[in-house]
C-alpha cells in the first residue's frame, strides 16, 4: 500500500530524511517511534504533501501512484489521512460545513455523489458520540478555540468519516489525558480494517499500548535504523532511545 | 497663498463654482436670502481651501483630486426602473424609508408615515424649504478647513432630519438609500443626515449607498448625530457604488452617557469611497463600536479614516476594520483613538486586519494612540498578510482543491464583518455584494450545512 524507498528530504536545504525505507501493507499498523528531531514530522508532511519539504532522492509509491508527484487534495483523495499534531484553528469556517464539503470532494474522486444532508448528519453524530465530542463543538469553527485534546479527537472524527485507505497519526497522543488517549486510540483501533494501514508516529510508548502495531521501527538521524515488533517498544520505553541505538544516534 | 505653495491643496475644477452658479436658484430654500447667503459664502470657502492633495496628512494615501476634481452636473435627472431599486429596498417591509436618484427624492418609493408623535423623519429639502433656520445652524458648524463639508454646505439638497424624543423607540429600521445613475452626466450629490436621539431613544438606520450605473459621480455626504443619555443607535452603512464613482463621506457623532452606538460600513465598490467618522464620546458608561470591512480591485481605492475621542471617563469603544485586497486594490486605513486629559478608566481598542490577495494590490495602514490620562485600557493592532499557508494546507489536506480552500478562507475572514450588521436584510445585501466580489464567492451550499 505504502512503500517509500531512500527517501531523502531537506527542509530549508538541510537535509532531514537521509536515505528512509519503509514497506506497509494493506491491514498493517506500523509505528514509527523517534527522539525528537530525528525527522519523524517530516515524514508526516513530506507524505501529505505540505510545501517547504523538498524530496532530494528516493521514492514514495501509494498503491499504483507516485505519491511524491500528486497535490495534497490528490493524496487525500486518493486515500490519504494525516491527522495533525497541531491541528489548524480556521475561525470562520464551520466544522460540520468543512467536514461536508471534504467528505463530497473525497466522494466526488471516486465517483459517489454527494452525501445526502440527513445521512452526513447521522453519520456524524454516531461517530461523535464515540468520540465524547460533543453538539456544541461540532457547531463551533473549525477548531477555533478547541482544547488540545478537543482538537485531537475532531481529527479522528475527520477520520472516521472520511474513511481513507491509509491513516498518518503525527503525535496524536501529545497534549492528551490517560482519559482522552483511550478514547483516541479506540476510535483508532474502530476503523482497523482489513483494508486499512496505519502509521502511528509517536515520541511515547504509551500510545501503542492501545493501539497495538503489527510493526515497530525506530527513526532517528533521518534513517529508520532499527524494525521489529511491539516488544522493540517496550525495549524503547525501558532503555531510552541511546541505549535501543547505542552509538547510531548521532549527537 | 501660502496653503497653495505647499500644496497641500489643489485649485478646484471651475466647473464646481460655475454648477453651483447654474444650480444656486433651483436647490431647495433657495428663497431665503440667509441660506443664500450661507451658500454662496460656503462655495467660496471651497474655493478657497482647494482639494486636499497627498500632503495633507488626512489624505496622505488617497489621490482624491485625481478621482473627484472634474466637472459634475447637478442633479441630472434620471427614473431608473423599479425591477434595478428594489434589491436595494432593506429593512423589512414596515420599514420607513427615502430613496433618492441623483439627489432628487423619489416620493413613490419612499414612505415615513405612521410614526409615533414623538418622532419625526423628514426629507432635507423640506427641512430647508421649512425650517430653514434649522439647516441655518448646521451649516454653520465650522469647516476646519474641511473641503467636501464646505462643498457640501453650498450644493447640499438632499438627505433626511430625524428626530426622536426622548424614549421614543422604532421597531422598525429606517432607509436612507441614495441611488447614483451615472451614465454621460457625470452626476453629484451631496447628502446631508441630521440624526437626534434624545435621552433612551433608540433607532436603527440602514443608510445605502448604490450606484446603478459606471461612470463618474460623486456622492459627497456629511452626516451628523447627537445621542443623548442612554440612547442607542445601530448604523448599518452599505456603500456598493458603480465603476468610476466616488464617494467622500464624513460622519460626526456626539455620545452621550450610557449610549450605545454600532457603526458597521461595508465598502463593495466604487473608485474611491473615503469613509471618515469621528466620534465624541462626551459621558460615562458609552459602548461605542465601530467596524468596516472594504474589499477593494481593480484600481478601486478604499479610504477609511476614524478619530474616536474619548472626553469622559469610563467608557469603552472597539474598532474592528479588515480589508481583503485584491488585485490594484487599494486599502488606507488610519485610526486614532485620544483619550483626553480626565477620561480616566476608558478602555478603547482598535484592530485592523488586512488581507493582502495580489501582489500588485496596496495597504496602507497608520494606527496612532494619544493618551493624555493614566488610568486606561488602550491597544491597536494592524496586520498584512497573505493567506495563511498553514490553514491552506489543512483543508488540503482534507481533499479541497487550492481554488476552494483559498476561497474558503478568505471568506471566512470577511464574513465576519457580515455579523455585525444589525439588519438582516442589510446582512443579506451585503453577503451577495461579497459573494459576488469574491473570486471564489460565498462557500457553496453553506447554510444548509449550518
Amino acid at each position: 500500500m505504502l512503500e517509500i524507498q531512500d527517501l531523502h528530504v531537506a527542509v530549508d536545504g538541510r537535509p532531514i530524511l537521509k536515505g528512509l525505507s519503509l514497506r506497509v501493507r494493506p491491514g498493517e499498523v506500523h509505528a514509527v517511534m523517534g527522539p525528537n528531531g530525528s525527522g519523524k514530522s517530516t515524514l508526516a508532511f513530506v507524505l501529505a504533501g505540505r510545501e517547504g519539504y523538498e524530496v532530494t532522492a528516493g521514492s514514495a509509491r501509494f498503491g499504483d501512484e507516485d505519491l511524491l508527484a500528486l497535490e495534497p487534495e490528490e493524496r487525500a483523495r486518493a486515500g490519504l489521512f494525516l491527522a495533525m499534531q497541531y491541528p489548524v484553528e480556521i475561525p470562520g469556517v464551520a466544522n460540520m460545513y468543512f467536514l461536508r464539503q471534504s467528505l463530497n470532494a473525497v466522494r466526488k474522486s471516486r465517483g459517489l455523489d454527494e452525501i445526502p444532508a440527513a445521512e452526513f448528519m447521522r453519520k456524524v453524530r454516531e461517530q461523535a458520540r464515540l468520540l465524547g465530542i460533543g453538539e456544541e463543538l461540532l457547531k463551533r469553527d473549525l477548531n477555533a478555540g478547541f482544547s488540545g485534546g478537543e482538537k485531537k479527537r475532531n481529527e479522528i472524527l475527520q477520520m472516521a468519516i472520511l474513511e481513507p485507505r491509509l491513516a498518518i497519526l503525527d503525535e496524536t497522543d501529545s497534549g492528551l489525558d490517560i482519559d482522552a488517549l483511550k478514547t483516541v486510540a479506540d476510535g483508532v483501533n474502530r476503523l482497523r480494517a482489513p483494508d486499512r494501514a496505519f502509521l502511528v508516529i509517536t515520541h511515547y510508548q504509551r500510545l501503542l499500548d492501545y493501539i497495538v502495531p503489527d510493526v515497530v521501527h525506530v527513526l532517528a538521524d533521518g534513517r529508520i535504523q532499527r524494525t521489529g515488533g511491539p516488544e522493540l517498544a517496550r525495549e524503547l520505553e525501558e532503555r531510552g532511545y541511546e541505549a535501543v541505538l547505542g552509538g547510531r544516534l548521532a549527537a | 497663498m501660502s496653503v497653495a505653495a505647499n500644496r497641500r491643496r489643489v485649485d478646484p475644477d471651475p466647473a464646481f463654482a460655475r454648477a453651483f452658479e447654474e444650480a444656486a436658484s433651483r436647490l431647495p430654500g433657495a428663497r431665503f436670502p440667509e441660506l443664500a447667503t450661507a451658500r454662496e459664502r460656503a462655495i467660496a470657502r471651497f474655493v478657497e481651501l482647494g482639494i486636499p492633495t497627498q500632503r495633507d496628512e488626512a489624505w496622505k494615501f488617497t489621490p482624491v483630486a485625481r478621482l473627484v476634481n472634474r466637472p459634475h452636473a447637478v442633479r441630472p435627472p434620471s427614473e431608473p426602473p423599479l425591477e434595478r431599486v428594489l434589491p436595494h429596498l432593506l429593512g423589512g417591509p414596515k420599514a420607513r424609508r427615502l430613496v433618492f436618484v441623483n439627489g432628487v427624492l423619489q416620493p413613490q418609493w419612499s414612505h415615513v408615515g405612521g410614526l409615533p408623535e414623538r418622532a419625526s423623519i423628514e426629507s432635507l429639502a423640506r427641512v430647508l424649504e421649512t425650517r430653514p433656520t434649522a439647516v441655518l445652524e448646521e451649516l454653520a458648524e465650522p469647516d476646519q478647513g474641511r473641503s467636501f463639508t464646505a462643498l457640501n454646505a453650498a450644493l447640499t439638497d438632499c438627505g433626511a432630519w430625524i428626530e426622536l424624543s426622548p424614549g421614543t423607540e422604532l421597531a422598525d429600521p429606517v432607509q436612507l438609500l441614495f441611488l447614483t445613475v451615472a451614465g454621460a452626466s457625470a452626476p453629484m450629490s451631496h447628502p446631508r443626515i441630521v440624526l437626534r436621539l434624545g435621552a433612551g431613544a433608540r433607532l436603527a438606520l440602514i443608510e445605502s449607498h448604490v450606484g446603478l450605473e459606471p461612470g463618474p459621480a460623486l456622492t459627497n455626504l456629511v452626516f451628523g448625530a447627537r445621542l443623548q443619555e442612554g440612547a442607542t443607535l445601530a448604523h448599518d452603512r452599505l456603500l456598493f457604488q458603480a465603476a468610476e464613482a466616488a464617494f467622500v463621506g464624513r460622519a460626526e457623532v456626539h455620545l452621550g452617557g450610557a449610549s450605545r452606538y454600532e457603526q458597521t460600513t461595508l465598502a463593495l465598490g466604487g473608485a474611491l469611497l473615503r469613509s471618515e467618522s469621528e466620534v465624541s464620546i462626551e459621558g460615562g458608561e458609552v459602548e461605542c463600536r465601530l467596524c468596516g470591512l472594504a474589499v477593494p480591485r481593480e484600481g478601486e481605492h478604499v479610504d477609511t479614516f476614524v478619530r474616536v475621542h474619548h472626553r469622559a471617563p469610563a467608557s469603552h469603544s472597539d474598532q474592528l476594520f479588515k480589508s481583503v485586497v485584491e488585485e490594484r486594490g487599494h486599502h488606507a486605513f488610519a485610526g486614532k483613538i485620544f483619550v483626553h486629559p480626565g477620561a480616566q478608566r476608558t478602555n478603547a481598542y482598535q484592530k485592523n486586519e488586512n488581507l493582502l490577495l495580489a501582489e500588485d494590490g496596496e495597504v496602507d495602514v497608520k494606527p496612532e494612540l494619544e493618551i493624555y490620562a493614566d488610568d486606561v485600557k488602550c491597544s491597536h493592532g494592524a496586520t498584512c498578510s497573505e493567506l495563511d499557508p498553514s490553514a491552506l494546507f489543512y483543508l488540503r489536506a482534507r481533499g479541497l482543491d487550492a481554488a476552494t480552500a483559498r476561497g474558503l478562507l478568505t471568506w471566512a475572514f470577511a464574513a465576519e464583518l457580515l455579523g455585525r450588521l444589525a439588519d438582516p436584510s442589510a446582512r443579506a445585501a451585503a453577503r451577495r455584494a461579497l459573494a459576488a466580489r469574491l473570486p471564489a464567492g460565498a462557500p457553496a451550499d453553506e447554510e444548509a450545512a449550518a
